[in-house]
């Protein structure tokens, strides 16, 4: 990257660093960590369906097993998220071996579709397990505030803090693989599949660390997600809509790049949480109409999302 | 010493002979042609080869190991590098990651692949485009990155299938002059073409497929004048009739 | 208990409820194989169709089974304008982008719904299709029964079309290769409209049997979507009949389990024989692709 984008990448850490100390009332700061959490589940996503070409629909599974996960572990056994989320991660990342080594041989349509089965398979086990909550739910218990505890009660500034710290890290593994064999290979296996497989990639072990990869860090925002809003249920962490969502943010921003996401989510969260506000109150989802709106005209007229709509103009304007 | 061996291998497609029983041999250090009418099953027999398929039946030895059936990312990690009939460049990479796809079949870094894409390109004279899109290339440019790529995974075998189709005169003789410094790299040749002028003047070997049979081996001169070469390019009509003469 | 009698009578009404998911699916497999777009608006579409239907039985009182051909009309209408304004611009898209699309649309119509008729249930309270009818000791619903027999019908009609006349082969030349067939004069929007249209006809076709007997609310079209989904990747994409075979064997299946299993997870193992079939078959049963 050149020194001048480091400059401005800086001065942007500085800002966001910076924001609760000016920004003291709940609600910018539940803005700004939702769109930390989306963001980084947006690059998660990123990994699997914009570098590698894979397109995922169920990534909720994801995140619900890691909200899940944490919170059993906590109410059941007592250990502190931090080690809920790790379990988690690695739980997902099992999960994601399982499902992948039999979806991988699918293409296109067949591995979305058996995505979306995947997905509601996993919503309809955990509306009826019983154990776990079913369908109403987890509320999780509220505990001395702190950090080894993850919860806070008098003010969002650490959430906000773990979230953008989330997020920060999700944008290093996302620049890791981006310079790194995987990031070539997996472009590669996005490319042509045959083409790539000719070059000695081994396509199948690919496919499979960019979705472990993407279910680790989707499956950190869940643990997150479980221990801020201190309530988990089926229909919150697992559902289709969530992992469109997913798609849509990186979408907007520019899949296969390395900020694009994080714009998508810059985007479309305010967005949502505006029109949820102002128009989704009484049950009625009518801030739905609106998403759905918005999804159908993103998808169609920006089909390389705002960064390539960027280069289109820088393009421009170096002629 | 044999390179690449294959004895007797046979490829069906349901009630279709592709290959049959084919044997062939290919010396370390040569350029073989590999020839014969359209659908003779020259590409059929590379992709049974470099693992695209299994082969139905038979064995293909490469460097004294056994590889039938090896998928061709294996036989490609065990130095195997092949091209495409059509072209398959990564075309929304640049030349340069394209190359660098290739070359990091040999190692786990990147910087150390860009060094290997760069060596590359400048042996295969696109240096001067690796900064474009592969999409945006002409079709000369094209083939000679598919070729680039594929040696830059670092092959003892270089199998190219039709890598000249389609090319003019120059492009051609800048083509044959590629496939020519690959050798002296010490990398070993098979190549599958139409181009006659091509294949001719730099293969050691030619081999003729018709039907899916092996029906001729040996120089390109005596491959030319061969009689079962001739009948099947040109048909018995043909045939006949120059022996009239 | 389960009794031969028990089993034998949930898979009748499998059947008789998979004809229906079948027709459904059929119309998604006709705009896939046409223009290989999956529309992920299909489940909301149906449920148009039988909105529909309960509009024009509360307002105009006029009975589902008389307001079969409206809903064909209007919803061939709908998938005819939903082709030009919105399809058209995607079949140069990607594929994420097409499936973000088509979601995006059946969110909107759904909730659009909502917020226009409220979430309640609706039925229509007397239909003309009503009671049971007694085959051979088996119970069947009258309306699920007319149902099952109309959309085998539709089918049977579809697949006349498609094979057996002069527009069948041109929508079917236009999906194998758009070039050469609008070089010989066939004008490849407009058969993608007709697909469209088509498909959606069958939503209306089923829509309105539907609503003789199912409860009618805005979130009802989304399983319906899935299941069809499910149906053509069962039966392989781009084989119509596969589609409707699938159907009915997915109305088996889902009734079967909801008898042997749970009701609960009856939907659970639709989409685990999605998976196996597709695993061990990745064509589906009869995909050409």
């Amino acid at each position: 990257m050149k020194n001048k984008n480091w400059v401005w990448l800086i001065i942007g850490a500085i800002l966001v660093l910076l924001f609760p100390v000016f920004f003291t009332l709940p609600f910018p700061r539940h803005l700004m960590i939702m769109i930390f959490l989306y963001a980084t589940m947006g690059l998660a996503w990123n990994l699997i369906g914009g570098y590698a070409g894979q397109i995922s629909l169920g990534h909720a599974i994801f995140f619900g097993t890691g909200a899940y996960t944490s919170t059993l572990m906590l109410m059941k056994l007592g250990i502190t998220p931090w080690l809920g989320m790790l379990v988690g991660g690695l739980l997902s990342m099992g999960i994601a071996f399982v499902i992948g080594y039999p979806c991988f041989k699918l293409a296109g349509h067949y591995f979305a579709i058996a995505t979306i089965a995947i997905g509601e398979i996993a919503m309809v086990l955990m509306i009826n397990w019983d154990w776990a909550g079913s369908a109403v739910g987890l509320t999780l218990p509220i505990l001395e505030e702190g950090l080894w505890n993850f919860e806070f009660h008098t003010t969002k500034a650490p959430y906000y803090y773990i979230a953008f710290g989330i997020m920060v890290f999700a944008l290093f593994v996302t620049y890791g693989v981006d310079r790194s064999k995987l990031g070539f290979y997996f472009k590669a296996i996005k490319g042509d599949l045959e083409g790539a497989r000719s070059l000695g990639i081994n396509t199948h072990r690919y496919k499979f660390y960019a979705l472990a990869l993407s279910a680790f860090l989707t499956s950190i925002c869940g643990s997150f997600y479980a221990q801020y809003v201190l309530f988990i249920d089926p229909d919150s962490t697992f559902p289709l809509l969530l992992s469109i969502i997913l798609c849509l943010v990186a979408t907007l921003g520019g899949v296969g790049t390395i900020l694009g996401p994080v714009i998508g989510a810059a985007i479309l969260i305010p967005i949502s949480e505006f029109t949820r506000i102002y128009l989704g109150g009484g049950g009625k989802g009518t801030d739905l109409i609106l998403y759905g709106f918005l999804i159908m005209i993103i998808s169609i007229y920006q089909p390389f999302g705002v960064i390539g709509i960027a280069k289109r103009l820088r393009k421009r304007e170096s002629r | 010493m044999a390179c690449l061996e294959v004895r007797g291998l046979v490829k069906d497609f349901g009630g279709l002979r592709a290959n049959d029983h084919i044997d062939l041999r290919v010396d370390e250090g040569e350029i073989v042609g590999l020839i014969g009418p359209n659908g003779a099953g020259k590409t059929t027999l590379f992709n049974c080869i470099a693992g695209f398929y299994p082969p139905s039946a038979g064995a293909v030895q490469f460097k004294g190991e056994e590889i039938t059936g090896l998928p061709s990312n294996e036989t490609c990690l065990r130095g195997i590098a092949r091209t495409f009939q059509l072209v398959r460049v990564f075309k929304d990479l640049t030349v340069l990651d394209n190359v660098m796809i290739g070359a990091f079949n040999r190692t786990q870094s990147a910087a150390e692949a860009r060094r290997k894409a760069m060596e590359v390109l400048d042996f295969c004279g696109l240096m001067s485009k690796k900064g474009m899109l592969a999409g945006g290339l002409t079709i000369a440019d094209k083939k000679r990155l598919e070729v680039a790529k594929a040696f830059a995974t670092g092959p003892s075998l270089l199998m190219l299938d039709e890598a000249m189709a389609g090319l003019n005169q120059t492009e051609t003789a800048e083509a044959v002059d590629l496939v020519k410094k690959i050798r002296k790299s010490g990398v070993t040749v098979l190549l599958v073409e139409h181009v006659m002028e091509v294949v001719m003047p730099i293969s050691n070997r030619v081999v003729v497929l018709d039907y899916g049979r092996k029906i001729a081996e040996d120089t390109p001169e005596k491959v030319i004048n061969n009689e079962e070469v001739i009948k099947a390019y040109l048909g018995d009509k043909y045939h006949a009739s120059r022996r009239a003469h | 208990m389960l009794t031969t009698e028990i089993i034998i009578q949930t898979i009748v009404s499998g059947i008789l409820m998979g004809c229906i998911y079948a027709l459904v699916a059929v119309g998604l497999c006709l705009i896939w194989g046409l223009m290989e777009i999956v529309n992920f608006a299909h489940g909301d579409y149906l449920m148009m169709a039988m909105f529909t239907s309960f509009w024009a039985y509360t307002l105009a009182g006029i009975d589902p089974l008389l307001s079969l051909p409206l809903c064909l009309a209007l919803l061939f209408a709908i998938g005819w304008f939903t082709y030009y304004i919105i399809i058209k611009k995607l079949l140069r898209a990607t594929f994420l982008a097409q499936i973000l699309a088509t979601f995006g649309l059946g969110v909107f119509v759904r909730y659009l719904a909502q917020y226009m008729w409220s979430p309640d249930f609706r039925t229509i309270k007397e239909p003309l299709l009503a009671g049971n009818i007694g085959i051979g000791g088996i119970f069947v619903g009258t309306p699920q029964l007319v149902a099952s027999i109309i959309c085998v019908v539709a089918f049977v009609f579809l697949y006349v079309l498609m094979n057996k006349t002069e527009l069948g082969f041109a929508i079917l030349a236009t999906s194998e290769d758009r070039e050469a067939a609008s070089l010989m004069g066939i004008d490849s929007h407009k058969m993608f409209a007709l697909g469209w249209g088509v498909g959606c006809g069958c939503l209306g076709v089923a829509g309105a049997m539907m609503a003789n007997f199912f409860y009618i609310f805005p979130e009802v079209g989304f399983n319906f979507g899935l299941i069809a989904y499910v149906a053509v990747a069962l039966g392989g994409f781009g084989s119509v009949p596969g589609s409707f075979l699938a159907g009915i064997i997915i109305g088996v299946v889902e009734f079967l389990s909801g008898l042997i299993i749970a009701p609960a997870f009856k939907y659970a193992f639709v989409f685990l024989i999605y998976l196996l079939v597709v695993f061990i078959k990745p064509m589906g049963l009869f995909g050409r692709y």
